[in-house]
C-alpha cells in the first residue's frame, strides 16, 4: 500500500517536472506577470491573451534565459496569445486531446501562482465542453477541474497523467473551480495563427 | 514500470463512466438541472428534495434524451426526493453503507446537471454517529468529504473508489461541507415514501425552548436542562393531554428530553398514534401526564 502512494508520488512528480521544463514566465512590464507555455521548439510560446497587456514581453525561458517575445496573433474570444521568441531546441511540451478526456481523470497545473516559479497543483476533470455551469462570458468551451487556480497561473499548462498538455489555466469559477482553455481549441487557434503568419510572410 | 499515475486516472475515469451510467439529470427547477442516481431497475431514482422545485413535469435524462417521471415522495428533514421514471430503462446504481469506509478512503462525487457525467475527486473527511439535519431529519452517520460540489451536483451519488454509491451529495444540508446522505438513510426514506408517500412525523403541538432545571430536580434526574413549554396549540395532542404553558418536559416515553434534538427524536414516524407518558416539572414538582402523539401535517 505504501509502496502504491510512493510510486503515485513519484509519477506526479514526473508529470510535474514534464510541465515544468516547459513553462516558461510572462513578463509585461512593471508587476503584472503570467505563464506561458513552449508549444514548438522553434521559439513558439501560448499563453492567456488577458496576460498580454501590452504587445512586447519578457519571457523567461525553462532555461533561465530572459528574451523578448513578440506577439503572434491573439484570439480574444478564447483568451488565447501566440508569442514568438527568438530560440530554438526548446522543450515544447506534447500537445494531447482535450475531446478525448473523461470525468474523472487526474490532470495537473503549472504557473506561477503568486510569482512562485513552477508551482503545482493536482485535481481531476470535472467535465469538458460547452455546457458547464458558472461559465465566464467570454469563450464557449471549457475544462473544468477540481483544483485552484491562482493569479499567475494563467497561461500556464494544465497536463494529463501522461504529461500531455490538455488545456491552458485560464481563470477560476467560483471558489472550488478552475476553467482551462481546451487543447482543442488550441490548435485550432495555432493553425489559424500560423496559416495567416505565412500567408503574411 | 507501469505508470501508476495514469493506471489511477484511467481507473478513476472508468469507474465514472461505469457508475455514471445510473446517474441522470434531473429537470425540476427553472434554473440548472441537477442529479439523481438510480435506486432500483424498476425505474426508481434518488435526488435531492432541495433541486425538486416542480411537483409534475418533471423529467429526467442521460445524454441529450429526457424522459417524464413521477414524484414518489420527499423528506425535507433528509433532503431527498424519489422520483419514477417512465419509458426508459436505467440500470440501478451498486449502493452500500459507509459502515467500512474511514477517513482517507478515496472519493468521487458524480453529477450530470448536463448531458455527459461529470466528477470532482476528493477523500473521506470526516465520519461520526448519526445526526440530526437542521430540518429534522435523523440522519444515520455523518459522512463528510472533501469533493467540490460542482452545481448541479445535488442529487448525484457519492462513490468509493470501486465505484459502489455510499450515499446521496446535498449541498443543502449544510452549508460550507460536502455532506452525503448515507445509504442506510436513502433505504429508509425511500421505503417509507414508497410506503405512505411522505415521511410520518409525530406531533406534539407546543412551543418549547430548553431551560436549566433547579439543581436538587437536575440531580435526581441526572440531567441538567429540560424543555420550557412557551406555547401549547389549542387542540393539539398536547393540551388534550393536559400539558400547559410553563411546564418544563424532562422524559417522553421513559426517555430523557434534555433539548429539542430529544424531542425530535422520540417524534418519529414510529410515534403516530401512541400513548406517551410525558414526565414535567410543575410547580416546582415532577408530574406525569400522558399524550397520544398526533401525526404532523
Amino acid at each position: 500500500m505504501s509502496d502504491l502512494i510512493q510510486q503515485l508520488n513519484s509519477a506526479l512528480a514526473r508529470a510535474a517536472e514534464t510541465a515544468d521544463a516547459s513553462l516558461v514566465r510572462v513578463s509585461n512590464g512593471w508587476r503584472g506577470q503570467g505563464s506561458g507555455i513552449v508549444v514548438h521548439p522553434e521559439g513558439l510560446i501560448l499563453t492567456n491573451s488577458h496576460v498580454m497587456r501590452r504587445d512586447e514581453v519578457q519571457v523567461t525561458l525553462p532555461d533561465g534565459r530572459i528574451l523578448p517575445a513578440r506577439l503572434l496573433a491573439r484570439y480574444e474570444d478564447h483568451d488565447l496569445a501566440l508569442l514568438r521568441v527568438d530560440a530554438s531546441d526548446l522543450p515544447a511540451l506534447p500537445l494531447g486531446s482535450s475531446k478525448a478526456l473523461r470525468a474523472g481523470e487526474w490532470v495537473l497545473a503549472l504557473g506561477y501562482p503568486w510569482g512562485v516559479p513552477g508551482a503545482a497543483t493536482a485535481g481531476v476533470v470535472i467535465g469538458v465542453g460547452d455546457g458547464l455551469p458558472e461559465r465566464p462570458n467570454f469563450g464557449s468551451e471549457w475544462l473544468a477541474v477540481d483544483l485552484h487556480l491562482r493569479p499567475g497561473d494563467s497561461g500556464g499548462p494544465m497536463v494529463n497523467a501522461a504529461g500531455e498538455l490538455v488545456g491552458v489555466n485560464t481563470v477560476m469559477a467560483g471558489p472550488d473551480v478552475g476553467l482551462a482553455i481546451p487543447v482543442d481549441v488550441v490548435k485550432r487557434f495555432m493553425k489559424q495563427a500560423l496559416q495567416a503568419e505565412s500567408k503574411a510572410a | 514500470m507501469s505508470d501508476v499515475l495514469a493506471t489511477l486516472s484511467n481507473e478513476l475515469a472508468a469507474v465514472v463512466e461505469n457508475t455514471g451510467r445510473s446517474v441522470v439529470r434531473v429537470e425540476a427547477r427553472r434554473r440548472l438541472p441537477a442529479s439523481g442516481v438510480v435506486w432500483s431497475n424498476d425505474g426508481l431514482i434518488v435526488t435531492a428534495h432541495h433541486v425538486v422545485h416542480w411537483d409534475e413535469n418533471i423529467r429526467v435524462g442521460v445524454g441529450a434524451e429526457t424522459f417524464p417521471a413521477a414524484l414518489v415522495g420527499r423528506d425535507p428533514s433528509t433532503d431527498l426526493a424519489v422520483l419514477r421514471a417512465e419509458g426508459i430503462r436505467l440500470p440501478a446504481a451498486a449502493w452500500e453503507t459507509p459502515d467500512d469506509l474511514r477517513v482517507g478512503h478515496l472519493a468521487l462525487a458524480l453529477g450530470r446537471p448536463g448531458r455527459s457525467v461529470q466528477a470532482t475527486f476528493g477523500i473521506v473527511s470526516a465520519l461520526g454517529e448519526g445526526w440530526r439535519s437542521p430540518a429534522g431529519g435523523l440522519i444515520d452517520r455523518y459522512l463528510q468529504t472533501d469533493v467540490v460540489m460542482y452545481p448541479g451536483f445535488s442529487g448525484g451519488p457519492l462513490v468509493d473508489a470501486l465505484g459502489v454509491v455510499r450515499g446521496v451529495n446535498s449541498s443543502a444540508l449544510m452549508r460550507g461541507v460536502s455532506l452525503a446522505v448515507p445509504t442506510s438513510t436513502v433505504s429508509r426514506v425511500v421505503e417509507a415514501l414508497l410506503e405512505h408517500g411522505y415521511i410520518r412525523r409525530g406531533y406534539l403541538g407546543v412551543g418549547a425552548q430548553p431551560a436549566r432545571l433547579p439543581e436538587a430536580i437536575a440531580e435526581e434526574l441526572g440531567q441538567e436542562t429540560g424543555l420550557l413549554l412557551v406555547s401549547v396549540e389549542k387542540g393539539s395532542p398536547a393540551e388534550r393531554g393536559g400539558l400547559v404553558m410553563g411546564d418544563t418536559i424532562v422524559g417522553l416515553g421513559g426517555e430523557r428530553v434534555r433539548h429539542l434534538d430529544d424531542l425530535m427524536a422520540l417524534l418519529g414516524g414510529d410515534a403516530v398514534g401512541q400513548e406517551r407518558a410525558v414526565r414535567v416539572l410543575r410547580g416546582g414538582g415532577l408530574a406525569e401526564v400522558t399524550v397520544v402523539i398526533g401525526e404532523r401535517e
